[in-house]
């Protein structure tokens, strides 16, 4: 990466609160103007990280640099680098529009400039004619506004934004995070985004850090984290995996075959590298699999005869979770399955064909 | 500690409210220790007077401990989980003797129960004399079941009524629940509430001053020996023997029994009604709870007509002359007040700025300033006093006989007060806001009071209100600092009282109320009704 478009970086960053090691080893190149999110389950370091750079934590080993600017030693009212919290932290005390001009004062702003630059940061929020409310009395979206509205009025080279969009109901929160996006490349602002919510992250993201225990295991686009997951945590975290687990039996220049309970699944893909013999997992996305009550035509697909064991529907698709019996297991394997836009072909039950396109199925690399 | 190198004024406050702990604090303490020899301490067991006192007051810390408990753990039951009529009424009653000075109990005690009494000698015709240390149990009971009482209101709430109702549903009631649900969850909650009573009643200096007599307690007995006898080392072996017990018992307090508690404190009320109380169950508490509010009342009865009355015992026309005595005093009511307020204004915001660096920021001696911070809680006030006149009677801190002395003591000793308040609101205020500030630029001293200031202020005012409260009925802290030029009322009371003038000792006690109240009403005014009082 070019050094000149690189705006925050992490070099081997630890933290340890006691005996826990918060996070491990970390180091992470943010490109300037980026929507970078940090994605993993609660307790893998994530906010940890986002709190060394807003500087409530200090680093144990590593650096911190923002652009060419050692970090580490500048307390966190010098950095510039503005945060919506997960609670907002509205101050109570204080109205709207005194919460938004809160650290234009510090910086010295006054009068006329002060009242203009809130009232039109105020005005981009759709928050005009609330500067005199307190904030316990507003709704929920309009304080996560306001709390957006006070970082961006300091106009910060960095937005720091810790799961902004938790407290929000299910709906909003797909409302406000298109608005944060298009607000985001407006300003071009380079933002660091925690979250613990796949969905929102790959919708939202120009850059996705996949964290786990600390690490960062893997840090790609959202497309790369979703199609070409490098471990099976990081494919079951994002989306939903099948797994396939299994020894590889040819492999090619252009495919390769694993050997899956009893079975052979072809994989076009280039098998270079792989020794037949050694033991692979493989990974398809319930999307990809075709399901049918009749055995497919094509001999091209990899066919699994299966049983529907139960199912759900949720409107725009139905999910069915169907057993494979293979050999020498007596539990049967059980494929998850989703069926876009159900309407046509009705629920299937009982005796069902599973066709796996050997084009869709991903051989996890560091699994 | 690098961070904190930038923030010199952050530097600089910690520093200075280090330096003021340790001064203020620590040094007055260390003074009382090691201002006696070796040999003075090696020759307490074979003084007869010091081994005396001490038995006393183990066996009037055990008496008076148990009792206030008990009358605490009822009253506590019958506010939270009974259906006695008139528990409001009770509640109200009972929290009177904590607004009132420590010594007025036992006072008004004598006067309606001593050998001139109202109702022993007057109503009765008995000669009964409730001097000695009968009247020191009964005082010091009433004196402080109230804070027992309100510990226990607190766990008591605590215990979700669902559980109550569950139990039920289970198929338990009556004696079974309350020994196997009630009793078990309370349990720790009595514990806390009996150590920080015997740490009260082992300070007390108040009653046993007045009702004791010949019974001697260590405070007593301390006071003795420098008042009557010049004895500055006897009184400093016998302060440094009381600093003993009282320092394991509020180390017990704090933190064996201070983490054992079952309670978590949401801010969050279940509001279930209790179920019925059975009526064997409803009218004994009732009449209990009748009775100890009467012997309430009957204090602050006792002090207005003994206020009023002619002659205590033998004529009780209605007279004004008393408070001639009170005008004459004047002084040192004022100087009552003044010290109070301003020693409670300063120590408020002290305490609260304590709080608020332990809570939130972190630097080394964090732990120890958090402490020093509530020792005071554990010094009896005739160990501070001494502690002070012997630290502060030379240059180059020469404070003898000066309103100086008189503030700074009690500014210290009630820093405490100010600082669990704040620690526990602190708590309460999400560290996010503080956050907030300073990411928005604003150091550490700006966000404290821009951010967290405003949002303490509640908690601010009730730690004025009850170090104020504390300062101006303090006895214990100030007998052995006051002089002709820095007189207190309390102190004047002590005097008026001794020398047999009751009415007039009636009269300026209630004076001092009158005024401590009017106080109380104008600060409550000022600041809005959202105080809370007295969270122990």
């Amino acid at each position: 990466m070019n050094d000149a478009l690189v705006h925050i970086a992490i070099r081997h960053l630890t933290k340890r609160f006691g005996a826990v090691t918060a996070v491990r080893d970390v180091s992470l190149e943010i490109t300037r103007g980026s929507f970078t999110t940090l994605l993993g389950p609660s307790g893998c370091g994530k906010t940890t990280i986002l709190r060394t750079l807003a500087g409530f934590y200090e680093a144990d080993q590593g650096d911190i640099f923002f652009g060419e600017r050692r970090m580490n030693d500048v307390p966190s009212h010098h950095r510039h680098a503005a945060m919506v919290f997960q609670d907002y932290a509205l101050f109570p005390h204080m109205t709207v529009f005194e919460n938004v001009a809160y650290g234009l004062k510090i910086g010295g702003v006054r009068g006329e400039e002060l009242r203009k630059r809130v009232e039109r940061v105020l005005d981009d929020m759709g928050l005009a004619g609330l500067g005199d409310r307190m904030p316990g009395m507003i709704s929920g979206g309009q304080q996560q506004r306001v709390a957006l509205a006070r970082a961006l009025v300091m106009e910060p080279e960095i937005l720091l934004l810790d799961e902004p969009l938790s407290n929000l109901d299910a709906k909003l929160r797909v409302t406000v995070r298109a608005e944060l996006r298009q607000i985001q490349r407006r300003v071009g602002i380079t933002t660091v985004y925690v979250t613990h919510d796949q969905e929102e992250a790959l919708a939202i993201s120009d850059r996705i850090a996949v964290m786990h225990q600390g690490e960062v295991v893997q840090y790609g686009t959202p497309w790369e984290i979703y199609y070409t997951p490098q471990s099976v945590f990081v494919a079951d975290f994002v989306g939903t995996a099948n797994f396939l687990r299994g020894r590889i039996r040819e492999a090619e220049a252009q495919w390769f075959t694993l050997e899956f309970g009893g079975r052979v699944i072809r994989v076009e893909s280039p098998g270079q590298g792989l020794r037949p013999g050694e033991e692979a997992v493989l990974n398809i996305r319930p999307e990809a699999i075709q399901i049918a009550s009749m055995p497919p035509a094509d001999p091209g697909s990899n066919v699994l005869e299966g049983v529907v064991r139960t199912h759900t529907f949720v409107g725009q698709w139905v999910r069915y979770w169907v057993d494979v019996t293979l050999q020498p297991e007596a539990v049967p394997y059980e494929f998850v399955v989703d069926v876009p836009d159900p309407r046509e072909r009705g629920i299937l039950e009982g005796r069902v064909f599973l066709g796996l396109d050997p084009r869709k199925i991903h051989h996890l690399q560091g699994a | 500690m690098k961070r904190l190198l930038r923030e010199p004024l952050l530097l600089a406050t910690i520093l200075t409210i280090f330096a003021a702990l340790g001064l203020f604090v620590i040094y007055p303490v260390l003074r009382v220790l090691f201002y006696p020899g070796l040999r003075d301490f090696l020759a307490l067991p074979g003084n007869e007077r010091y081994v005396t006192a001490t038995l006393h007051t183990c066996v009037i810390v055990i008496l008076s401990t148990s009792s206030a408990t008990a009358v605490g753990f009822l009253f506590a039951y019958t506010f939270t989980r009974t259906t006695v009529p008139w528990k409001g009424l009770f509640r109200g009653i009972a929290i009177l003797p904590l607004f009132s000075p420590p010594f007025m109990i036992a006072f008004s005690y004598i006067l309606m129960f001593g050998r001139n009494g109202l109702v022993t000698y007057t109503l009765l015709g008995t000669r009964y004399n409730i001097i000695g240390w009968h009247g020191l149990w009964l005082s010091q009971t009433i004196a402080f079941f109230p804070i027992a009482a309100l510990v226990m209101e607190g766990v008591l709430q605590s215990i979700a009524p669902s559980l109550e109702y569950a139990a039920r549903n289970l198929g338990a009631s009556g004696w079974r629940l309350f020994r196997t649900v009630i009793l078990p969850l309370a349990r720790p909650g009595v514990a806390g509430a009996a150590l920080l009573v015997a740490i009260y009643v082992l300070a007390d200096f108040g009653n046993p001053v007045m009702i004791a007599g010949h019974y001697t307690v260590l405070p007593t007995e301390a006071w003795a020996r420098i008042s009557g006898w010049g004895d500055v080392t006897g009184a400093a072996v016998l302060s440094s023997v009381m600093l003993i017990p009282a320092f394991g018992l509020f180390l017990a307090q704090r933190y064996w029994v201070g983490r054992r508690q079952y309670t978590t404190i949401t801010g969050k009320v279940v509001l279930l009604t209790p179920p019925p109380t059975p009526w064997y169950v409803r009218w004994p508490l009732f009449a209990f709870c009748t009775l100890v509010s009467l012997l309430i009342l009957c204090v602050f009865l006792g002090l207005l007509a003994g206020a009023f009355s002619r002659g205590w015992g033998f004529d009780y026309t209605p007279t004004l002359k008393h408070w001639q005595d009170v005008l004459a005093n004047g002084r040192a009511l004022i100087n009552s007040l003044v010290f109070a307020a301003v020693a409670a204004t300063v120590s408020s915001l002290l305490a609260i700025l304590a709080s608020y660096l332990v809570s939130r920021k972190t630097f080394p001696g964090r732990a120890l300033l958090d402490f020093v911070a509530i020792l005071p809680a554990a010094i009896p006030g005739v160990v501070f006093g001494i502690g002070y006149s012997l630290a502060f009677n030379a240059p180059p801190l020469d404070l003898y006989g000066t309103a100086a002395i008189i503030i700074l003591s009690l500014m210290f000793w009630n820093i405490p007060m100010g600082y669990q308040t704040g620690i526990g609101r602190l708590k309460q205020i999400a560290p996010s806001l503080g956050e907030a500030a300073s990411n928005l630029g604003a150091g550490s001293l700006k966000t404290f009071w821009d951010v967290e200031l405003p949002l303490l202020k509640s908690s601010l005012v009730s730690a004025f209100v009850v170090s104020f409260i504390r300062a101006v009925t303090t006895l214990s802290v100030i007998v052995f600092l006051v002089t002709n030029r820095n007189a207190v009322a309390t102190f004047t009371i002590l005097n008026l009282a001794n020398d047999g003038y009751r009415g007039a000792a009636a009269a300026l006690t209630t004076a001092l109320l009158t005024l401590t109240c009017i106080v109380l009403a104008l600060s409550r005014l000022l600041f809005g009704r959202n105080v809370e009082l007295f969270r122990i």
